[in-house]
């Protein structure tokens, strides 16, 4: 990299600033910063690595892309979570993949398969099953909510929508990630 | 984890915790062929003129369209005549309006911005679905019921060569739309509808051939190939 990073720990916003001001390695930085957050994400809502990898840096691609449009005093990470959670959406659209069966889904594309005990494994596929059934929109909410841990009031604005609805779709998923987890929860305890 | 009062229970809270556990280990050297492929790939986009224009502020990418419109209608304005005064009546002046409005609103749902949330589908469809609707109803609103008896039918032998105008001036429309759409979800059929509605309006303001057979086989046609034609091209051939 030709540039050096700004002096750390810069904020993500900072980082990106210094990017549009021509600092490459500050580019660099935000994707060590956010590229394991992304990969981990498209992971669990692919369950395909090469797709996730692929999302992740079309993710980034169109952070650069846009990158005349941040104002400074915007936050990032909304920004990086909305250009994910898009083109999560629209993959989804494409492949039209939520109408195959889950089984199908389960058995070509686990990327944590090979490392996991296998009694481990099974709950996970369970859990991932139990995510897919959901909608979408209920989905992306406990996406940001629960695993990325942003407010309602941002995930409201990543999603596109009110805090209210936000909060709904998400009481509404956790019950029904409950209901169908139910049996397996009480075989714990 | 987030605090909040839809938190799930215990037990819920604890299974998905496993999911939230690294799925695989993450190792630098995945993460570092990814972003120089990733850059390599921004670097090269950035030689083209697509991502020049791409990577223009939403505000500067807007003011450009604004501007090859501008320039496209005031070239229009004093290339061609427009229709004689008898036919320039409130419907044909709502008829440009209209035209002129769906044309602003496909332009600012292609150049909208990625990192906002991505515009329903039914959006898209729905301005598709209006910019050929309209088309097709200013073709039967041509003039005025009083000189409907003056209408002569036979505006169909000249509506190929309208067509073929109104498909010759929606392109460049549509490529400059495609040129500064950052990857909207159905961009190309919004801008599919805008070249209809850019190739209608040109061809209302200036068209003195009367009756609505021929503009609706030379005028509305275009918004309909445009739409139909390009909407089925992107269904076969996805883009990336």
């Amino acid at each position: 990299m030709a540039n050096s990073p700004p002096s750390s720990p810069a904020t993500d916003e900072e980082l990106m600033e210094a990017y549009i001001d021509g600092n490459d390695s500050a580019f660099r930085s935000l994707f060590e910063r956010y590229g394991p957050i992304l990969l981990r994400l498209t992971r669990r809502h692919l369950r395909n690595d090469e797709l996730a990898e692929e999302i992740v840096q079309q993710t980034f691609f169109r952070l650069h892309g846009a990158r005349n449009d941040f104002r400074r005093g915007s936050k990032l990470r909304p920004w990086v979570m909305t250009i994910a959670m898009n083109l999560v959406r629209e993959h989804w659209r494409r492949t039209k993949r939520r109408k195959m069966t889950s089984l199908e889904v389960d058995t070509r594309a686990a990327p944590e398969a090979d490392f996991m005990p296998l009694e481990l494994r099974q709950r996970s596929e369970l859990l991932h099953v139990a995510l897919e059934k959901l909608p979408t929109s209920q989905r992306e909410v406990v996406e940001l909510h629960w695993f990325q841990e942003r407010p309602y009031a941002e995930v409201a604005q990543i999603v596109g929508t009110s805090e209210g609805a936000v909060r709904v779709r998400a009481h509404r998923a956790y019950a029904t990630l409950k209901q169908l987890l139910v049996s397996e929860i009480r075989g714990d305890e | 984890m987030t605090s909040g009062s839809n938190r799930p229970d215990d037990g819920l809270d604890e299974r998905l915790r496993e999911l939230d556990a690294p799925d695989a280990p993450q190792n630098d050297e995945l993460m570092d062929r990814m972003f120089i492929d990733m850059k390599a790939r921004c670097d090269k986009n950035d030689r083209t003129v697509t991502g020049f224009l791409r990577s223009r502020s939403t505000v500067a990418r807007r003011l450009i369209v604004l501007t090859v419109f501008a320039l496209l209608a005031v070239a229009g304005w004093f290339a061609f005549p427009l229709v004689g005064d008898q036919a320039r009546t409130a419907q044909w002046t709502a008829s440009l309006v209209t035209f002129c409005v769906l044309l602003v609103l496909a332009m600012f749902m292609v150049t909208r911005p990625v990192h906002l949330p991505a515009l329903p589908r039914w959006q898209s469809v729905c301005l598709a679905c209006i910019a050929v609707g309209a088309t097709v109803l200013a073709a039967f609103w041509p003039y005025p019921a009083a000189q409907a008896a003056t209408h002569d039918h036979t505006g169909g032998v000249m509506a190929g060569a309208c067509m073929g105008v109104g498909l010759l001036l929606g392109v460049p429309v549509y490529a400059l739309l495609r040129l500064v759409d950052r990857g909207n979800a159905f961009g190309s059929l919004v801008a599919a509808a805008a070249a209809g509605l850019a190739g209608n309006f040109v061809l209302k303001a200036h068209c003195s051939v009367p009756g609505t057979s021929h503009e609706l086989l030379g005028h509305a046609s275009v918004a309909v190939v445009f739409v139909l034609g390009l909407g089925l091209v992107h269904r076969w051939i996805p883009s990336k």
